[in-house]
């Protein structure tokens, strides 16, 4: 009897065994990578999408105004704000290696590069239609020009990644030899992302088509002829004709603003409707981000509007609406980007950018002002941005990341002062409540003058800094002069972050 | 006495045997079976070799077999007994006498696939008795053994009901890995100690803590943080026995809560706080932005009545606790049983706040045959967490509950605190059930081999309920109600083979061999539901369809890994007096990189029984003394599941009115940056990711003395943990942040002592002592590659370190790092000298802007550049203690005992974040009119920096316990009832401490943040024992 047992109890442990004999191999569960994916028209759409997403995170979003604004006699910060916002409004340079917003904007560029890369690898030899494959390989040769063009302007020469990185080998990138090959890679990206983009049929807010590829070329080109022509360090030793690219510029804003075939995108003639949350999709919006309240985390939901707007006890006050009688709700925010007080007051007299986009007085709901500038409210606020449709701290404010009007200063700048740049120009004073531009300018003083339009029509749209840095001018900030620095070769970049030069022994 | 009685039983023995001696060849064959003491043997068993005949001896320990050839063999064998065997030789009548096994001569431990004689130890095992820990309730039994064991710190940080206690044995080891012990229940690993709700620990009968390597290599890649293990109680041989035991917990707090309870003077510092930062003053008198009428201070002190004391709405006024466990015991020759019921609840502070759970367990080791043992077992357990989240009871007090229409008064659109709201209309329960079942065999094929093996199962569930309502809670205002339902499951299952040899050859040489084979199976799974943006919010979450059904979210994981190991020890004993063991196991885990599946871990000790030498025999005074040495590796596996794999990550992008998925390369897997706020972004595979390693080597003697009334332990050791799991970091230009690799180095050296010794002992009297002593000195080796690590260098001193923990909102910055040559966790940060008391002297110090005004913290320009910068941070404290100490008595007067326990910690750092901003030292401000060097001035916009100015001594000495008992021995007077026993348990009677917040016993990174006071609380407790 035992000895059967023994039969039975060997055979049990032997089955134990058995049935617990197993490889160690792990099998990915409920995630994707690279070997099961990219196979279906959704997939490369999702692909397509999880370019765009980079740019949401606030480590992004948010740097776009740190860069392109605070930096600038345009916002200062809060007191207690974090020391990366304070040491990159007083230009303390002695820290931006390690400055974790200048940190996040060059990390976040290589992410959304690396996304774009993985679609131009995978989504070019997909069996799928034509024209969808097209559209989406163009997107992704404009996101990838995108970031590195904004790398380019804010740190000069950057690793360049044209390819997907899946290994840690991939990691190591060298830098350009020149600026000249820097912006051949953005501007060949372009001309790319133009061939294979279509015009959509009306504005897809979150996604770019060829108006967005051209116009930024007509950027990247107005960029460097600027900078050449101001003697900016370093670009007027690149090898290009100012001319050229003057012309190449306007010919590809020409693309955008005076050419029959591009239906999709002009001027909004409502100067507050520009700004209304609800209409992302207005003619104005060529690239703008796609956040919405339904959100479950930052990045889907935005919170920019809390930057912008002065701490009010935590409640909600109201806005006036323009010259109308309506006012809108909005939440109060945290001061983190404060107007300075003398761009405030260097607006013209009538500018209604001044008087209907930045608020000096909030209400209540019955129309009582519970807060004032000067007074309780801290600083006139920028209201670009203000979602009255907010839930607590989310909000569907979308930053503005290329607007119509961009490109029509774009193309008077580029033109000078032809009769289609004065009525562009003119346009767009006259919807801010102003007369017209002088007429009869010569070609400086008229692309003075645009430029001067420039910093109130995209103010506190991370747009200043970079009209300062290829005119040759970012030295005679303020923050700048207080630092000492008289030279614009001072300023001209950021320094690469220490965390890229520890790592990537191809940085020297 | 007993050897009389021994030689008279062998005396008779001897004349017996001959007169049995008749040539037979087959028949009846009878006799007795007995221990060498002459008292009967019950349920022996007697086999006829080579056939299936066999008996068991009965209550006088007789038995009878017939059919027996006068030329069979006959081998016995019964638990607690050595094997015999002996021929019939024609007798008809045998009595037998059985030598006791040595595991009943003396307490044997458990070690891990066997246990031991205890004076066959050679690695660092310290055994605890749980019994007189159990006197008050508890979740888990880790929250009771705080003290009780030398080189094992338990923190209690958390005084939620339910809530977990953090154990560490020898120190931290490890950076992003577990450093909790492994939790063995009954030979079943349950992975991290902390809180094993699953046992009640009244059903526990003992505990064993393996420290060294020696000891937990047996457990290889889980061992390094040592292994605790835990045996379920049984039977008492041929008793019947059940328990009821009772309890009820009174708590109450051991100090006052720091609360304003006079509006004028919050008012008044409030408003002194705004006008110092330039901003307006609220208590003027006016409407706020809100709409909120802020009275001045005048009306305060004159007119306005209102002042509500909002501890009164939040919190219990007494809570009451109830632990109730009812226990049956049984055993007979074949069958022991247990079966034991458990409901217990912890109500917290906090009204509508508890945990409860009702246990069931079951156990029978069953003999089938005499040498093979089957073993049952049954566990579940069915927990709820009630969180209540309305738990503001620093509310300010000028303003009501309601306001005039009966809705809940609010600040502001964003006041997400209201304590009556917060409890009447949101959800947060968490109902949990756990099953354990495990089956065993115990097969003794031969003697001195027995076959062991083990199978066990446990199924752990969670529902989790949430509902966050509109308007009053954060997350219900986002999404204008907020409900989910969270689900989580595991499964795990074991499966142990092995076999142990246990021999005495040559009477001098002990050699014990195990081999055998564990398969380990985990799996979890999760998935949520998530419903927000509700038309009407009356039915909580019950109903998420009712939400927006555009935004219903949906969530869904799944995580498995598996465990192939060998296991293998070999003891050898010469004499009792050289003992060695050797004991290894390798470890193969999915878990682990494709180019490093596999793990080997040996250890080996060597003790020397010094006592039993000739030369120190007969010294009457020295019971033991014993030198133990071991050295050895074992593990951490510290990474989870598919962390080695190259993955995509997913997220979901709004475009064209709707979310999208969106889908690529690169996944979120962290955050980072202050609140983090931050993503990190991984999904590079590290095809060589493996365990930690540690080394350990530990020198060990154990001395009893005057027959074992004085007993010391004492142990040292140093051990070094290697390929210390980190995250490095990648160059951001290729997209990614960070990938795990093994990279680093940390060392915990220490020595640790028990003493317990009987002070005095008669008739009536018994006084006992225990001390127990643990000092642990961490220190960091290596972070791994400065530059993949992201290493910081402290200008100064070209200290090399990094941050650890979070960003603290308060400082804005990080306080702890780990840096090299330096103990875990160390204080980073400013040095403050006093106050600023003139502006001339803030400027002098370095100081610039208003943190040069008076009134402002004083901090040092340590290096001396003339500004006070980043560059003047230095290490300003340590949390690690300098050593852990208890001391427990015990009195036993008649019936009557008594015990006191004192704990203590001491030498370590915390951080006091309430050490300026509350209600109590508010008022000690800085201001003109006192120039105060102590306290700054209050200022709302100051931004702080951390500085040592935080920081006090965290040492104390609490009276953890202090326990009365009586015991009714009702034997003689009732035939059912045996006993029944009435104590008084007072859990933290006193706390010696300089500390100034409420309790400084805090988690291992010394950041103390507030909350509620200790509380002190009354267990009465009643035990009827039938």
């Amino acid at each position: 009897m035992i000895a059967a047992m023994k039969n039975k109890i060997t055979a049990l442990i032997f089955a134990a065994i058995l049935f617990a004999g197993c490889s160690l191999e792990e099998y990915p569960y409920g995630f994707y990578s690279e070997r099961n994916y990219y196979k279906t028209t959704a997939d490369a759409e999702a692909a397509t999408l999880y370019i765009y997403d980079a740019i949401n995170y606030i480590e992004y979003s948010r740097a776009i105004v740190f860069l392109g604004g605070m930096n600038t006699d345009e916002l200062d910060p809060k007191g207690d704000a974090t020391p990366s916002t304070k040491d990159l409004d007083a230009w303390s340079q002695n820290n931006f290696r390690s400055n974790t917003t200048l940190g996040n904007f060059f990390k976040y560029s290589y992410i959304t590069i690396n996304r774009a890369n993985a679609v131009i690898k995978h989504v070019p030899s997909m069996n799928i239609d034509a024209g969808i494959r097209n559209r989406f390989t163009g997107e992704a040769y404009f996101m990838r020009a995108y970031s590195y063009f904004n790398l380019a302007r804010n740190f000069g020469r950057v690793p360049i990644h044209m390819s997907m990185v899946s290994r840690l080998e991939d990691t190591q990138a060298g830098l350009p030899e020149n600026l000249d090959e820097m912006w051949g890679y953005i501007i060949s990206d372009l001309e790319d992302a133009i061939e294979l983009l279509p015009y959509y049929a009306k504005p897809e807010p979150g996604r770019v088509d060829k108006a967005a590829a051209q116009a930024f070329l007509a950027k990247a080109y107005l960029y460097l002829a600027s900078a050449k022509a101001y003697g900016v360090p370093q670009y007027s030793e690149m090898s290009f004709s100012v001319d050229d690219y003057y012309a190449k510029a306007a010919q590809y804003a020409g693309e955008v603003v005076d050419n029959p075939e591009q239906k999709t995108y002009g001027f909004d003639p409502d100067l507050m409707h520009i700004y209304d949350v609800d209409y992302p999709d207005g003619p104005e919006h060529i690239f703008i981000m796609s956040m919405d309240r339904t959100g479950e985390t930052e990045g889907q939901y935005s919170k920019i509007s809390k930057m912008y707007i002065p701490y009010i006890s935590g409640g909600t006050v109201y806005l006036k609406q323009g010259d109308s009688d309506k006012m809108i709700a909005t939440h109060d925010g945290w001061s983190e980007y404060k107007t300075n007080i003398t761009f405030y007051n260097s607006y013209a007299a009538g500018d209604l950018r001044k008087d209907w986009l930045i608020c000096k007085e909030v209400y209540d709901a019955s129309g009582a002002v519970v807060a004032a500038y000067p007074g309780s409210l801290s600083y006139p606020f920028c209201r670009k941005y203000v979602d009255p449709g907010f839930n607590g701290d989310k909000t569907s404010t979308k930053p503005y990341l290329l607007r119509y009007s961009d490109v029509a200063l774009m193309y008077a700048e580029a033109a000078g002062p032809t009769a289609k740049a004065y009525e562009l120009v003119n346009y767009i004073r006259n919807r801010a409540g102003l007369g017209d531009l002088t007429p009869g300018l010569s070609v400086a003083d008229f692309r003075a003058a645009v430029i001067r339009e420039r910093v109130y029509e995209l103010a506190f749209e991370g747009n200043i800094t970079y009209d300062l840095r290829r005119t040759g001018r970012l030295h005679t900030v303020t923050a700048v002069q207080e630092q000492g620095i008289t030279e614009e070769a001072d300023v001209l970049f950021y320094p690469i972050p220490s965390i890229e030069t520890d790592l990537n022994p191809n940085i020297k | 006495m007993k050897k009389k009685i021994l030689g008279f039983f062998l005396a008779v023995a001897a004349l017996l045997i001959p007169g049995t001696l008749l040539a037979q060849n087959v028949g009846r064959v009878s006799g007795t079976v007995s221990d060498p003491h002459g008292n009967t043997v019950l349920g022996a068993a007697v086999l006829v070799t080579g056939s299936n005949k066999y008996a068991i001896t009965d209550e006088n320990g007789a038995w009878a077999i017939e059919g027996v050839a006068s030329d069979a063999t006959l081998s016995v064998s019964c638990l607690g007994y050595e094997d015999a065997t002996l021929a019939v030789n024609g007798r008809a009548v045998i009595d037998i006498v059985l030598q006791e096994s040595s595991f009943m001569l003396e307490e044997t431990v458990a070690i891990g696939y066997g246990r031991m004689k205890k004076s066959d130890l050679t690695g660092s095992v310290a055994s605890l008795d749980p019994e007189n820990l159990v006197s008050k309730p508890s979740n888990s039994i880790e929250n009771l053994m705080q003290g009780r064991v030398a080189g094992v710190q338990i923190t209690n940080n958390s005084q939620e009901p339910g809530a977990a206690s953090i154990v560490r044995v020898r120190g931290n080891s490890s950076m992003n890995g577990s450093n909790a012990p492994l939790l063995v229940v009954d030979g079943f690993p349950f992975g991290d100690a902390g809180n094993l709700a699953q046992i009640n620990p009244q059903d526990i009968v003992s505990m064993e803590v393996l420290k060294d390597a020696s000891a937990s290599a047996i457990y290889g890649s889980r061992g390094a943080n040592g292994v605790i293990l835990i045996t379920t109680t049984k039977a008492s041989a041929n008793k019947t026995s059940i328990s009821v035991r009772q309890q009820t917990t009174l708590s109450q707090m051991t100090s006052e809560l720091d609360l304003w309870h006079d509006p004028v003077l919050m008012a008044i510092t409030q408003n002194e706080s705004k006008i110092n930062a330039g901003l307006t003053p609220q208590y003027v008198g006016a409407v706020n932005a809100n709409g909120i009428y802020y009275p001045s201070i005048e009306e305060l002190q004159t007119t306005w009545t209102t002042n509500t004391r909002w501890e009164d709405i939040v919190l219990r006024d007494v809570p009451v606790s109830n632990n109730t466990t009812v226990q049956v015991r049984s055993s007979n020759d074949k069958t022991n049983f247990v079966a034991s019921a458990n409901y217990y609840r912890n109500n917290g502070v906090f009204v509508d706040d508890y945990y409860q759970k009702f246990g069931g367990k079951f156990s029978v080791d069953q003999k089938i045959y005499p040498n093979f043992t089957l073993k049952l077992g049954a566990n579940v357990v069915s927990g709820v967490r009630n969180y209540n989240p309305g738990r503001s009871f620093n509310r300010n007090p000028i303003f009501p509950v309601y306001d005039d229409e009966g809705n809940y008064w609010l600040y502001s659109a964003s006041d997400y605190y209201h304590p009556v709201a917060l409890k009447e209309l949101s959800t947060n329960v968490t109902k949990g059930t756990d099953v354990i079942a495990n089956a065993g065999v115990e097969w003794r094929m031969f003697d001195g081999f027995t076959l062991t093996s083990q199978f066990n199962f446990k199924h752990g569930e969670t529902v989790q309920d949430v509902y966050n309502p509109n308007v009053y809670s954060e997350t219900g205002n986002f999404n204008n109600g907020y409900g989910k339902i969270a689900n989580w499951q595991d499964n795990n299952m074991v499966v142990d083979v092995y076999g142990t040899y246990d021999k005495v050859l040559a009477e001098k040489h002990h050699v014990t061999a195990m081999l055998g084979y564990s398969y380990e199976n985990y799996q979890s799974r999760s998935s949520d539901l998530t419903g927000v943006e509700f038309v009407n919010e009356a039915l909580g979450n019950e109903n998420l369809q009712a939400g927006n059904p555009e935004l219903y979210r949906i969530g869904n994981g799944l995580s498995k890994s598996e465990l192939v190991s060998g296991l293998m020890r070999l003891n050898y004993g010469y004499d009792n007096r050289y003992l060695f063991t050797f004991t290894s196991r390798a470890d193969g885990s999915s878990k682990f990189g494709v180019n490093e599946k596999w793990a080997f871990f040996p250890s080996g000790a060597f003790s020397w029984n010094a006592h039993n030498e000739s030369f120190l025999k007969d010294v009457k005074a020295i019971n033991t003394l014993k030198f133990r040495a071991s050295y050895g590796v074992s593990g951490n596996q510290g990474i989870s599941p598919y962390q080695t794999l190259s993955r995509f990550g997913q997220h979901k992008y709004y475009y064209n009115g709707s979310w999208m998925t969106a889908i690529g390369p690169g996944y979120k897997s962290g955050t980072t940056g202050e609140g983090g706020i931050y993503a990190v972004w991984s999904g590079i595979a590290n095809e060589n990711l493996k365990w930690e390693s540690t080394t350990q080597l530990d020198f060990g003697v154990d001395v009893s003395l005057f027959g074992n009334r004085l007993n010391l332990t004492v142990d040292v050791y140093d051990k070094v943990t290697d390929d210390l799991l980190r995250e490095r970091n990648i160059a951001p230009s290729s997209g990614f942040d960070r990938m795990w690799v093994n990279d680093g180095k940390i060392q915990n050296r220490g020595v640790e002592a028990t003493l317990d010794g009987i002070i005095y002992s008669s008739k009536d009297w018994k006084v006992g002592a225990t001390a127990v002593f643990s000092c642990n000195r961490n220190k960091v080796l290596s972070l791994g590659n400065a530059k993949e690590a992201g290493l910081m260098t402290d200008d100064r001193t070209g200290m090399q370190y990094e941050y650890y923990g979070n960003s603290l909102g308060q400082y804005r910055g990080y306080t702890n790092i780990l840096a090299i040559d330096k103990p875990m966790f160390v204080f980073y940060g400013y040095k403050v000298d006093g106050i600023v008391q003139a502006l001339d002297e803030g400027l002098s110090a370095g100081l610039t802007g208003s943190d040069a005004e008076p009134g402002e913290f004083k901090y040092v320009d340590v290096d001396g550049s003339g500004t006070v910068d980043e560059d003047d941070r230095c290490i300003i404290g340590d949390p690690n203690p300098d050593f852990l100490a208890s001391l427990n008595f015990d009195v036993v007067w008649k019936n009557l005992d008594f015990s006191i326990f004192f704990n203590g910690v001491f030498g370590n750092d915390v951080i006091n974040t309430q050490r300026f901003g509350q209600p109590s030292n508010n008022p000690l401000r800085w201001t003109t009119d006192n120039p105060t060097n102590k306290y700054p001035k209050l200022r709302d916009d100051r931004q702080v920096k951390f500085s040592d100015w935080w920081i006090e001594d965290g040492s104390f000495v609490r009276i953890q316990t202090v326990a009365l008992g009586y015991t009714l021995p009702l034997r003689k007077r009732l035939s059912f009832m045996e006993s029944v026993r009435f104590y008084v348990n007072i859990d933290n009677l006193y706390t010696f401490t300089k500390f100034t917040g409420y309790d400084p016993e805090v988690s291992a990174l010394g950041i103390y943040s507030g909350g509620y006071p200790r509380l002190r609380r009354w267990t009465f407790g009643i035990d009827f024992n039938f």
